[in-house]
């Protein structure tokens, strides 16, 4: 009896020492999570704070009765905090969140500028939903007008719906606090401004400085013998799509240039995305020819392919992507549009990448909301998903990338690539063989600047594809296309763990902040309407809060294979739905451990360990040193390991 | 078939290249020997060789490709790197090297030419001239070698033919001839003869070793049981089972004849909080329950627990063997994807197909089952009893499985190998029924063993810093299964092993299985090789291999040593104090009821005084309770088991089970094993560098690398006055607890004495304390021999530190050591 009292004594003062140490072992994480949290907009994550992706932000988590050192360090977070310039819109009490994994929740609702704020104290600990404005998508009212409920649901754009329900308000003609909330939702139908306008955060780094046109295109060697930088678009007349600095075969004058875009539609004329450092093969981007039914032809436009051809001395071939399905490219001759005749253009050889358009992808995803929100059938899960063919459109992209890098690596041949537009399926593609090709794009600001470059200036429609602050949901224009090239993006990262310096969690931060409409990088069309709106000027750019705290987004197992080029298994065996953004609300798929929390240890310790043997290093050879040396090079040899671990 | 191979021999002695083949045959004496850089097992014949050959690299091995030469020999495919180092001819033997196969495991053979591809039998010949040669395996590796335009083309042709005519397929006899090559030497039996059993792990042959596992989880009200001792009680249980120290033998007895097989409710392990887990066969309902007996069977069933037991029924949710069979077959047929037919599944098709063997399904229900029993276990004080018809298929699934989620041992290597011996091998699962090596038994064959292993990957894939095993261990074991070597996995109960042992005059502990019906006169033939323990990994695996199957970095919530079967610190507030005294409940498809004839002495008349006592409990008042220790598994909002256990931050219950999540995206396919053969994603650099580890990998081995220079450093300081070195050495201590890997690190030389060997702690992980009582003779092997100088006194002084200063959070370890030092006056002490 004694001894058993002993341990179960043992056992508590173990728990009570256990305590400090943990303190002290978490020390680093708290320090970084209060410096973070004066650098970090407190709401950055449009996440319940309780489904916060609990891998990257341990501290974020509600954790339900720990000690109270922990407790007060949570309740900190549990109130709303404003952002700079956000301001309370309307508030209203009882109000009920039917949340689809712990049922129905009474609590408090905030509107603001930004966002909707609700806290309920109901169970034993608090529940927190914080939800930019711009992530809804839809706000409909259920149910009728006479009944004492008045019911909204939230369609959100991040793969998830929200419903709440409140009493009809006594004073009818106090408006419903939903309907406020899609004012703001909704800025730019209401003829109000996008939050990110007003947003005055102050970040120590400048995001807007990180891509610079020229010095990239300095980067890989341009201007070259073959290739020079062309200002004819500087003020968007050549293509107001277009970046004003392209880089363009050397043997083409500008006259030439724009009789070549009058071919191409939108004008989007084939210009230089990436150029091989050795073999000097390019990826080429632009948009389709204006063929038509008549088979127009341009013998400028055959020319320039030509003059792209030959400043590759490597190859005497051409390979045009086209990335539509050539049912579809036949299809857009009716339009005017159309694809390059192997007779007109010599040594080109066309190949179809059978990647569908922005409606069949619109699609895909809605179907992979249904399999995955709020619930999913555990015993058809698989051929669920595999109905929704969501995987089999990233499979087809990457493919389509993959055979692009693979004629540039292997086949040393300079690739065109374009679609009907040449802003959609055209920047995934490039954008992800570049990344396969150049290990530079793999960095954190190598990637902002692939962004930057491949999908901001070269005028993907990120308005029209997200619809900012719109309230039409229906808007055909609305397509998930950069969710695939970020989940393509995470795919390659579980393939090779070690070959990108970000993490999942940049990925899935970049996703929220497309949506949020907090920063101003993805606001607009194109670079002439960034500049017109004088988005650098007003707004603040995803970057400099990115790049202000890097440590959060940094894959700790990085190594800098820049000079590898990644060749993905793109067979739907090796791919695998991103669960970390798509099922991240529910609760029940919290990933289980925090893997980067190990890593991250690892390395730690490594270091530690490096640092501990070089001191003793020098110690010793300081002391062999004075006492003469008796046991030459004994410290410094490595030996295996006997028994390495047990 | 051992004359088949024979024969293949004779033919090819004709062949021009017959001075190699003497070569290989020359030097008998000795045990290795060096031959075109391929070191042979002792009486290996090179049958073929060809150079200028590429290995195909996986993406664990580093992904490219590998020149280099290969070899056929009578026991296996051989590939030798071009720039290997030279081997060490006094080396040990080792039966395969990193890029061998052996020729058992193959299933199929085919080559690829131009424009074309074929499956090679024994009799085909070959019209064209391979460029690669594809072997497909049994345990789902494809190994794929290209052969250059350099390498002679009469070599390609030849080495495929070797191949063909020697890997056996698969058929009654073919296994004993293939042991033969492998082990039949006269210098491979003395060396087999010769070889120690590891005594880092439990065997659970002996009373001794059973003992020891009762002190180890503190289950002090139990004993074991010699009344099997010569299988008359039971031919399928072990010689020693664990029975509550009230029963006696001769009560016991009485009892077999209640249960199929007379499997017996058998304890397994006890949680820290006080429950038992038992295992049992169903019973027999034909036989008339005698007073007496009905009071031996209620204090067998009930343990040490006198309140509630629950008996959980593994037959209707969990997988029939033919399920797993189909589900296997169908797996296998997905992922190989067979170039000779060209009968692969359509990418477009691969989910719904994947979903259509089930196999994922069968996990997940095995994982659900036993996360069900881990959390009754956890609510505390009750007895949870598995009751499966046989008691030898899903029992040793999902108690095993029990046993990883709630026992940071039992994810250890060695504590893990003794599971298996305790819940497999002893548990007499039929691994040789169901393994099937000689294809002579197709109804009986399903791989149980590798769909736990599957359930275990999920576990570790979930939780992969919880485990010190890693999955190199698992993918090791799942493919020495389809070895047919080892003694572990080639009989069906330790009856068989035993009387393998005994005609083998025990020169050799754990042996082949020796089958009365296949081989009547086997026994006799004192030729047979004694079979190792596939345990003895170094036979398999070269030591750089070995070593990843441990993380180098141990765990980081602290493993302790000892369960004490008392863990109360903090206070359950789902104890079921309640409970009516010899309460009986039937878990069944995660509800729990009280069928009327649950046990059916209680159903029926006779059952007397008992009968009436026990109406009583009956009622269904405690249901709520014990539904309310499943919520936690099922607990949807703040899953608060999940959110403590995550994060080393986090307060952490080293004994919370480690629950999985089970949803359907939760469930992944074990890519690394399955899909091994399929194309996998490359990564090119310009200078192609192709060896080179897996990052974490590579981490974790420098981690280890800068530990042993650290070691070796601090040791060359040894020499130096006192005052300088415990500086070194106090960091030293720090980073132990920093990991928090719950013993000494630093390889405290303590005991180096004599007379302190039998407690010496080992250098690493956790729980060695507990494992087999004389670690000693590993331990000293770790480090350098010359640090043992000087070492000890300093380190006697750390460890008295420990002890003198109460408050230090140093305590746990001294504890733990101080229990490991002396566990018989510990152990009951703790529990009472």
């Amino acid at each position: 009896m004694e001894k058993s009292g002993s341990v179960d004594s043992l056992g508590s003062k173990r728990s009570s020492s256990r305590q400090p140490s943990v303190d002290s072992l978490s020390s680093t994480s708290t320090s970084r999570s209060d410096r973070s949290a004066q650098a970090k907009p407190p709401s950055a994550m449009s996440s319940d704070s309780v489904s916060t992706s609990a891998e990257f932000s341990p501290e974020l988590r509600v954790k339900p009765k720990i000690s109270a050192k922990q407790a007060i360090r949570d309740s900190d977070k549990e109130e709303l905090q404003l952002l700079p310039n956000e301001t309370v819109q309307d508030m209203a009490q009882d109000v009920t969140y039917f949340c689809p994994f712990t049922g129905a929740l009474r609590g408090t609702v905030t509107v603001t500028n930004y966002r909707l704020f609700f806290k309920s104290m109901d169970r034993d600990s608090t529940f927190m939903l914080d939800l930019p404005l711009g992530v809804v998508s839809r706000v409909e009212r259920i149910g009728n007008a006479s009944s004492r409920d008045v019911s909204y649901g939230l369609v959100c754009k991040d793969v998830r719906n929200l419903r709440f329900a409140h009493k009809q308000m006594e004073d009818t003609l106090r408006k419903s606090i939903f309907e406020v909330l899609m004012k703001f939702a909704f800025p730019v139908s209401n003829g109000l401004q996008i939050f990110a306008f007003e947003y005055g955060q102050v970040f120590p780094e400048n995001g807007w400085k990180v891509y610079d046109a020229l010095s990239e295109y300095k980067r890989q060697g341009i201007p070259n013998e073959s290739w020079r930088i062309t200002k004819v678009n500087d003020h968007y007349e050549l293509c107001d799509t277009y970046p004003s600095t392209l880089a363009v075969p050397v043997n083409i004058p500008d006259e030439e240039l724009k009789r070549v875009a009058a071919f191409r539609a939108k004008g989007r004329i084939p210009v230089l995305s990436w150029i091989h450092p050795e073999s000097q093969a390019t990826v080429t981007r632009c948009s389709q020819p204006m063929v038509g039914v008549n088979g127009k032809r341009s013998k400028e436009d055959e020319k320039y392919l030509q003059a792209i051809m030959d400043a590759n001395a490597q190859s005497h071939k051409l390979f045009i992507f086209d990335a539509r399905p050539s049912v579809n490219a036949a299809a857009n001759k009716m339009k005017g549009g159309g694809y390059e005749s192997e007779d007109a253009y010599q040594n080109a050889e066309l190949v179809f990448l059978d990647i569908h358009n922005i409606h069949v992808m619109r699609e895909s995803l809605r179907k992979l909301k249904e399999v995955v929100y709020p619930n999913i059938e555990d015993s058809h899960w698989l051929s669920n998903l595999e109905s929704t063919h969501w995987l089999e459109h990233i499979k087809l992209i990457l493919a389509g990338a993959l055979r692009i890098a693979d004629k540039v690596e292997s086949g040393k041949t300079s690739v065109v690539v374009h679609c009907s537009d040449g802003w959609d399926r055209t920047a995934q593609l490039t954008s992800l063989s570049m990344l396969m090709l150049d290990g530079y794009y793999r960095t954190i600001r190598g990637f902002e600047v692939l962004l930057e470059k491949e999908w901001l200036s070269f005028g993907h429609r990120f308005q029209l594809r997200i619809g900012h602050g719109d309230k039409n949901h229906t808007d055909a224009d609305r397509s998930p296309v950069f969710i695939q090239f970020i989940d393509c993006v995470w795919q390659l990262t579980r393939q090779f763990p070690a070959a990108f310096e970000f993490n999942e969690y940049f990925l899935v931060t970049i996703l929220d902040h497309l949506y949020s409409c907090l920063f101003g990088t993805f606001l607009c069309n194109s670079e002439q309407q960034r500049l017109k709106e004088e988005i650098p000027k007003r707004t603040v750019s995803l970057w400099s809060y990115i790049n202000s705290q890097l440590e959060d987004f940094t894959n700790p197992l990085y190594v800098n294979y820049s000079n590898h080029v990644l060749f993905p298994a793109v067979s739907l065996r090796h791919l695998e739905l991103w669960v970390g953004y798509y099922i991240r609300w529910n609760p029940r798929m919290r990933p289980q451990e925090p893997i980067h929390q190990r890593y991250k240890e690892l390395l730690a310790k490594r270091a530690e360990l490096q640092k501990r043997v070089d001191e003793l290093q020098r110690e010793v050879a300081n002391r062999s040193a004075s006492s003469a040396s008796e046991r030459p090079g004994s410290p410094t040899r490595s030996i295996t390991p006997v028994q390495t671990f047990v | 078939m051992l004359t088949g191979s024979k024969t293949t021999f004779k033919v090819r002695q004709m062949l021009p290249d017959i001075k190699e083949r003497m070569l290989s045959q020359t030097g008998v004496n000795a045990r290795s020997r060096d031959l075109f850089g391929l070191r042979c097992l002792p009486g290996e014949c090179v049958l073929q060789r060809a150079v200028m050959v590429r290995k195909k690299l996986t993406a664990r091995e580093g992904r490219g490709w590998l020149s280099g030469t290969l070899f056929c020999t009578h026991f296996r495919v051989a590939f030798v790197p071009q720039d290997s180092p030279k081997p060490d001819d006094n080396a040990d033997p080792v039966l395969l090297g990193d890029h061998d196969v052996a020729l058992a495991s193959i299933e199929k053979v085919v080559v690829v030419g131009p424009n074309r591809t074929k499956l090679v039998t024994p009799n085909s010949s070959l019209k064209f001239t391979p460029e690669e040669l594809v072997l497909y395996c049994r345990d789902m590796r494809v190994v794929c070698f290209l052969f250059d335009r350099l390498t002679p083309e009469s070599q390609v042709q030849e080495m495929t033919y070797s191949i063909a005519k020697t890997y056996q397929p698969p058929k009654p006899g073919s296994v004993l001839s293939f042991q033969n090559a492998a082990l039949g030497s006269v210098e491979m039996k003395q060396f087999l003869s010769n070889r120690r059993r590891d005594a880092h792990m439990n065997w659970f042959e002996s009373a001794s070793d059973w003992e020891q596992e009762l002190e180890r989880c503190g289950a002090t009200s139990w004993r074991v049981s010699s009344v099997n001792d010569r299988f008359e009680m039971s031919t399928s249980l072990p010689r020693f089972i664990v029975v509550p120290q009230k029963v006696l033998d001769t009560e016991l007895k009485k009892s077999f004849a209640h249960f199929n097989e007379g499997r017996i409710p058998r304890w397994c392990w006890r949680h820290p909080r006080g429950s038992d887990l038992l295992r049992m066969a169903s019973f027999q309902n034909n036989i008339y329950h005698e007073k007496d007996d009905i009071r031996n069977l209620e204090m067998i069933l009930f343990g040490c627990q006198s309140s509630l037991c629950v008996v959980v029924e593994l037959g209707e949710e969990l997988p029939s063997p033919a399920d797993i069979q189909l589900a296997h077959s169908r797996l296998r047929a997905l992922c190989l994807g067979d170039i000779s037919t060209s009968m692969s599944v359509p990418d477009d098709k691969w989910l719904s197909t994947l979903e259509s063997t089930h196999w994922l399904d069968y996990t997940r229900s095995c994982l659900r089952k036993a996360s069900e029993v881990a959390c009754l276990l956890r609510g505390g004080h009750l007895t949870v009893a598995l009751q499966e018809v046989e008691d030898r298929d899903m029992s040793c699934v999902v108690s095993s499985l029990v046993q990883v989620m709630c026992d940071p041992h039992c994810r250890t290597m060695y504590g893990f190998q003794g599971l298996v011996q305790k819940e497999w091998v002893m548990g007499a699962h039929r691994f040789y029924s169901r393994i099937n090596y000689h294809r002579d038994n197709d109804k009986e064959e399903a791989p149980v063993f590798l769909l736990f292993l599957d359930c275990v990957w999920q576990l570790w894939s979930q939780y992969p810093s919880r485990f010190q095993l890693t999955e190199d261990f698992l993918l090791a074991l799942h493919d020495s299964v389809h070895l047919p070597l080892f003694s572990t996995f080639l009989s069906n109960c330790q009856r068989e092993r035993c009387k393998r042992s005994q005609n083998l005059g025990q020169c050799y502990t754990p042996v082949n299985g020796w089958r009365d019906v296949l081989h009547p006169d086997s026994s006799t033939d004192p030729s047979d090789p004694p079979l190792p323990p596939v345990w003895d990994w170094s036979l398999q695996y070269s030591k750089p291999r070995q070593s990843r199957f441990t993380q180098p970095v141990p765990p980081t919530p602290p493993l302790q040593p000892l369960l004490n079967g008392n863990l109360n610190t903090n206070p359950d507030k789902h104890r079921l104090t309640d409970a009516v005294p010899g309460s009986v409940f039937l878990l069944s498809r995660g509800t729990f009821s009280c069928p009327t004839n649950l046990l059916p002495w209680r159903s029926s008349s006779s059952s007397g005084v008992y009968k009436k006592s026990h109406r009583r409990a009956l009622s269904s008042e405690n249901v709520p309770g014990l539904e309310r220790l499943l919520k936690a598994w099922a607990l949807v909002e703040f899953p608060q088991a999940l959110t403590s256990t995550s994060g080393p931050q986090g307060p952490l219950d080293p004994y919370e089970p480690l629950l999985p999540l089970l949803m359907g995206p939760c469930m992944g396919l074990w890519r690394e094993c399955y899909l091994r053969g399929a194309l996998h994603a490359q990564a090119f650099s310009h200078p192609l560098s192709a060896n080179h580890l897996h990052p974490v990998e590579r981490l974790a081995q420098e981690v280890q690398q800068l530990k042993d220079k650290l070691e070796q450093v601090s040791t060359s300081t040894d020499p130096t006055p006192p005052a300088v070195t415990t500086e070194p050495r106090r960091a030293d201590t720090n980073l132990n607890q920093n990991t928090n890997n719950g013993t000494f690190l630093f390889p405290a030389s303590r005991p180096q004495s004599a007379g302190a060997l039998r407690a010496a702690p080992l250098p690493t992980s956790a729980n060695q304390h507990t494992s087999r009582g004389a670690p000693a003779a590993s331990a000293p092997q770790s480090r350098p021999a010359h640090k043992d100088t000087g070492g000890s006194s300093k380190h006697t002084f750390l460890f008295g530190h420990s002890s003198v200063i109460d408050a230090h959070p140093d305590q746990r370890y001294y504890s733990a050591s101080s229990t490991a030092k002396l566990p018989k006056s510990n152990g009951p002490s703790l529990a009472s």
